[in-house]
């Protein structure tokens, strides 16, 4: 039984917009992190091409969250650079490190979910798409205070480009229930249309197939496939599963301890002696 | 020159007061992360107390003889700060503990509502107006003994002295060295981890309501010894100093309450000579407020009890 | 740009002129929403309806007939005129406090202080506190009397504009803060500004740069501990009412006729994306930061919100009372406010305002009967009206052990509520047995005493904990009320 089946339309959610950074989505280099002794991301030099589906792997505690986290503006890298779409994400002010704060890196286009989900359980499924929306709408206040017409159009939009988000992730039968009572599955889908939602360009995926069984994963594969090739996203998952890793990505970047120990094809990755050593010897991932 | 000297001998003095019951609120923050706003009411009511006790029951006058005031005053001494650390753990057991996973918010609502409650009971059982008792000290100036006559340290400001310290220092070793205060110590940490680890939480979370209310206790006995009057909103005053004396010195530092209480004992004792006591309360108002904007954990930083 | 599904037909119009058409569509349709009302739901409209003629025509009949149904019908004293004025008075403050406390999670300790500004607005705008210069604008008051007069529909958004910005003010620097911290220095403001209202009443200062000179000797700036008094009356020249303490009924509906804004104005901004990203800061402020809602913008227009509605209050009761000064504007009212958004049901809005008539009623009417009828009985016994904060104390105690989301509950936040127990327990149960890389990270913490421990729990999805995300005081991941 299919959680996601073909819509055949493109939603309203399609984007068209001018590519700003050229080949490179995301752009970075020499990016490190420390928690006073400990190095958590040490000195990685990531790229992700436009267009592409890329996988983070390594076994628990490498620093992909942490990784993760600095692209999306929640952490500030100690040293190093991070550039999206050509907007710098990350830049030294008066010998500090500063970043975007993340509802900015989000409005730059960068949308994620989360490995333990955090969706607003007690608001509906709907209202948490609709949030997702909040970045790009434009009524104000007192818009809203008065239910001006501008207003009242913006929300009528909004409501029908969040319901095709829920059609897309097959869960428009459940608009209005609590996002707390779903299934598992489902809210794992649901946080995916709340991130599409924010209409971004890049959507950050942690760990999307974690606790789905074999079906439900090949399900979410082609899921993920179709939203590369029909919203034009660019996707960066993190990942343990890896069937998903082998099945789905163009490139695939390992990383121990904080390090780069390998980048490639699926391929290349699975061969390299080191990401067998750091698996096999630390005996931490699945395959 | 000598009023800055007496200016800051009365700062002293009320420090010392300040820093006892800046300890309880420390205390408790440190280990449930709860601003136990009722404390300064606790406090209020022991020195309501210690004023029965002093007036009511053991009838002590200025012409009581020498011995026998610093005998019963020790007694007074022991009666009221058992006396706040019953009604303390009280409090905890019936307003807060249920609260414990609860939003944080919540046991402070309690609390507000706790402090009410105190305040009114005081209130309605002393009635609105100050309540004073005569001065059981003698008058004279122990500096006189040196030969100073223009700066004047009182057996008032000696016996906060001779009260609060001894009292500083048996909690440091009690925190420090004791198995109870390392429980104490864990617990602020992780309480979780604690837990598995054998210390009984909940014991050790009314073990420091305990401590805490003890020392309010004490404190009060000395305010009304040292001030000879209380009344039932004096808890306000004492404890929005003792608050913002463990805000500034770092909340969860015990000696950096006692630092910022020295502190805002001067501050209070300027600002009341050199200002207006009409603006002294909004004083200490904006310095807890600037310290919680600008540097929120404080001068000695926010570590746990165990860095004391 | 988006890509819009085009409709054939555009029912919302534009700019003003579409507002007023669908101004006028609803107004039309009331009728007709109340029918279908009626049908679908019988019972609970006609209660509905029967309760809200009742409560419109209370100061009215209660006029007419006074203390005959006083006590015979009705077996407790029926509130007089003032009290149903303070009830609107405490309605429009739980409103906005509410928006504040229970939509956007913040816990305001020092809402009083707005309040403050308001009625200080209107007494510096509608009397003859500046006695010196004299500008009357469409007051009902002689031209060239002392003073500053302006009528009350100037004097309101005036208010609801300072008060506004001083919400702002606030917010600002310290809506950054974890939720208790925030309390104490909302608390703080709200102790400051009545004492500054208080104190200056002397104000004597002498300020020169160069040529420029400002020198102000013995202004009486806020009238001190005596305040401010007369304060104009509201009035309505087509029908020349008086809205004053003693013009009976007629001051109910004006507060009403401001409720009721209040009241549409609360609800319009509930169901909207800013009502929507209150909601979601509540239940998880970073996953909403992180799915693009600027956090602090909107709990600071939560905040400026929730002021200028105590604005509006305090002009209200200012012009009302005819007086004010810095003794009404105590740090009790601000948690009596509170008490009636937690007693009727926070982030509820009929809740509150549930809250707000039944406490004014108690404060006002109740409490001063029983302690007459004590009186009479015993003398001595201390008089309940004067005690009344005991009562309400034990109210919040009661209500956080008992019935933390009210009697007329918000589902979303009953469910909070709730749900925090068991989820707070959970997580607690996950981060013990975390990875060894928690072990590592403790250790390097340990080792390395200047960094500040984190009490808001794990970044988002970390096997890895990281101390150094926000400073700890900035960034609160748990449920607030």
């Amino acid at each position: 039984m299919s959680a996601v089946e073909p819509t055949g339309q493109p939603a309203a959610n399609t984007v068209v917009r001018p590519a700003a950074g050229g080949d490179l989505l995301v752009r970075s280099s020499g990016v490190t992190k420390r928690f006073g002794g400990l190095v958590a991301v040490n000195n990685v030099d990531f790229n992700i091409p436009r267009g592409s589906i890329v996988s983070l792997i390594g076994p628990n505690g490498a620093g992909k969250t942490t990784f993760f986290n600095m692209i999306t503006g929640f952490y500030t890298p100690t040293s190093g650079e991070i550039e999206f779409d050509g907007h710098p994400i990350v830049m030294k002010r008066r010998n500090k490190m500063r970043s975007l704060r993340p509802h900015e890196v989000a409005g730059l286009g960068i949308g994620r979910t989360f490995q333990n989900i955090r969706l607003f359980g007690t608001m509906t499924a709907l209202d948490n798409v609709r949030l997702g929306a909040n970045v790009h709408l434009k009524s104000r206040w007192w818009d809203a205070a008065l239910r001006t017409p501008g207003m009242l159009r913006e929300e009528a939009e909004n409501r029908e480009s969040s319901m095709d988000l829920l059609r897309l992730v097959n869960l428009e039968d459940r608009a209005h229930a609590w996002a707390r009572s779903l299934p598992y599955g489902d809210q794992r889908r649901l946080e995916i249309a709340r991130a599409l939602a924010t209409k971004p360009k890049l959507l950050l995926l942690d760990e999307p197939t974690a606790g789905m069984n074999a079906s439900e994963t090949r399900d979410m594969t082609t899921f993920i496939r179709r939203l590369r090739s029909e919203l034009d996203l660019t996707v960066l998952l993190i990942e343990h599963d890896m069937r998903v890793v082998m099945g789905i990505s163009d490139r695939v970047t390992v990383l121990d301890y904080g390090t780069v120990i390998a980048e490639g094809t699926p391929t290349e990755v699975r061969r390299n002696p080191k990401v067998i050593e750091a698996y096999l010897g630390r005996g931490a991932a699945d395959t | 020159m000598d009023q800055v000297i007496q200016t800051f001998i009365i700062g002293l003095s009320n420090g010392l007061i300040f820093a006892l019951v800046a300890l309880g609120y420390t205390l408790v923050y440190g280990i449930i992360e709860l601003i136990n706003f009722a404390h300064g009411d606790l406090f209020m009511l022991g020195s309501m107390i210690a004023l029965f006790l002093i007036a009511s029951v053991f009838g002590l006058s200025a012409s009581t003889p020498a011995l026998q005031l610093v005998g019963v005053i020790l007694l007074v001494i022991a009666i009221t700060m058992i006396a706040t650390a019953a009604i303390n753990v009280t409090i905890e057991r019936i307003a807060y503990r249920p609260l414990r996973h609860a939003p944080k918010l919540a046991p402070l609502i309690s609390a507000i509502g706790m402090s009410f409650v105190l305040q009114n009971i005081a209130n309605l059982i002393a009635g609105p107006a100050n309540k004073s008792i005569d001065n059981l000290f003698p008058t004279t100036n122990l500096l006189s003994v040196f030969g100073i006559e223009t700066i004047a340290v009182t057996f008032q400001q000696a016996f906060v002295a001779v009260v609060t310290i001894p009292l500083l220092i048996a909690l440091t070793w009690f925190v420090d060295k004791t198995r109870q205060g390392r429980a104490m110590r864990a617990t602020a940490q992780d309480p979780d981890t604690a837990g598995l680890m054998g210390v009984d939480v909940n014991r050790t979370i009314a073990l420091t309501f305990l401590i805490g209310g003890a020392l309010a206790g004490a404190a009060g006995v000395v305010q009304i010894l040292y001030n000879n009057v209380t009344v039932w909103n004096l808890g306000f005053r004492f404890g929005l100093n003792a608050f913002t004396s463990a805000v500034l010195g770092g909340i969860g530092n015990l000696s950096g309450a006692v630092v910022g209480a020295l502190v805002l004992g001067q501050i209070n004792a300027f600002s009341d000579r050199y200002l207006s006591a009409n603006w002294t309360n909004a004083i200490v108002f904006a310095v807890l407020i600037a310290v919680l904007v600008f540097k929120p954990t404080g001068l000695l930083g926010q570590q746990l009890a165990d860095r004391a | 740009m988006t890509t819009l599904v085009v409709k054939d037909e555009d029912p919302y119009g534009h700019g003003i002129g579409g507002w007023l058409s669908h101004v006028g569509a609803v107004l039309f349709g009331i009728p007709d929403t109340y029918r279908r009302e009626l049908r679908l739901h019988r019972p609970r409209t006609i209660a509905l309806t029967i309760m809200t003629v009742i409560l419109v025509t209370y100061p009215i009949l209660n006029s007419m007939f006074l203390a005959s149904f006083s006590r015979t019908v009705f077996p407790l004293p029926l509130p007089d005129d003032t009290t149903v004025t303070f009830m609107m008075i405490f309605g429009i403050m739980a409103i906005g406090l509410n928006i504040v406390a229970g939509f956007a999670g913040l816990l305001d300790l020092g809402y009083v202080a707005f309040y403050a500004i308001g009625a200080y607005t209107a007494a510096f705008l509608a009397s003859p506190h500046w006695g010196s210069i004299s500008i009357v604008f469409l007051a009902n008051v002689p031209q060239g009397f002392p003073g500053i007069h302006l009528p009350f529909w100037i004097i309101v958004p005036i208010a609801i504009l300072i008060a506004g910005t001083f919400g702002a003010l606030l917010g600002a620097p310290t809506l950054r803060l974890r939720g208790d911290y925030l309390a104490i220095v909302t608390l703080g403001f709200g102790e400051i500004v009545p004492v500054v209202f208080r104190n200056l009443a002397d104000v004597t200062f002498n300020f020169s740069l160069g040529p420029l000179t400002l020198a102000v000797e013995h202004v009486n700036l806020t009238g001190g501990p005596l305040g401010i008094n007369p304060i104009d009356a509201p009035y309505l020249p087509f029908a020349n009412v008086i809205f004053n303490a003693s013009a009976g009924y007629a001051p109910v509906y004006l507060g009403m006729f401001l409720l009721v804004f209040a009241i549409l104005f609360a609800r319009n901004l509930e169901r909207s994306r800013i009502g929507r990203a209150w909601m979601a800061i509540r239940e998880d402020e970073l996953a909403a930061e992180m799915m693009g809602v600027n956090t602090l913008r909107t709990k600071l227009l939560a905040f400026a919100l929730g002021a200028s509605f105590a604005g509006i209050a305090g002009s209200l009761q200012a012009s009302y009372l005819g007086a004010t000064t810095s003794d009404f504007f105590q740090f009790s009212t601000s948690i009596l406010v509170l008490i009636m958004v937690i007693l009727g049901g926070i982030g509820n809005i009929w809740g509150v305002l549930l809250g707000a008539v039944a406490l004014t009623y108690v404060d006002k009417t109740f409490l001063p009967y029983v302690g007459q009828q004590l009186q009479q009985i015993a003398p001595s016994f201390p008089n309940p009206a004067q005690f009344n904060f005991l009562f309400f104390g034990l109210i919040l105690v009661a209500m956080m052990r008992f019935r933390p989301e009210g009697f007329l509950p918000n589902r979303q936040r009953a469910a909070e509520l709730a749900a925090h127990t068991q989820a707070d327990v959970e997580a607690k149960v996950d981060q013990i047995v975390a990875v060894d890389s928690q072990a590592e990270t403790e250790a390097a913490i340990d080792a390395d005493p200047s960094i500040v421990l984190d009490n808001t729990g794990p970044p988002p999805g970390q096997d890895e904990t990281g101390p150094d995300a926000r400073s700890p005081e900035t960034t609160d991941e748990e449920r607030e009320l």
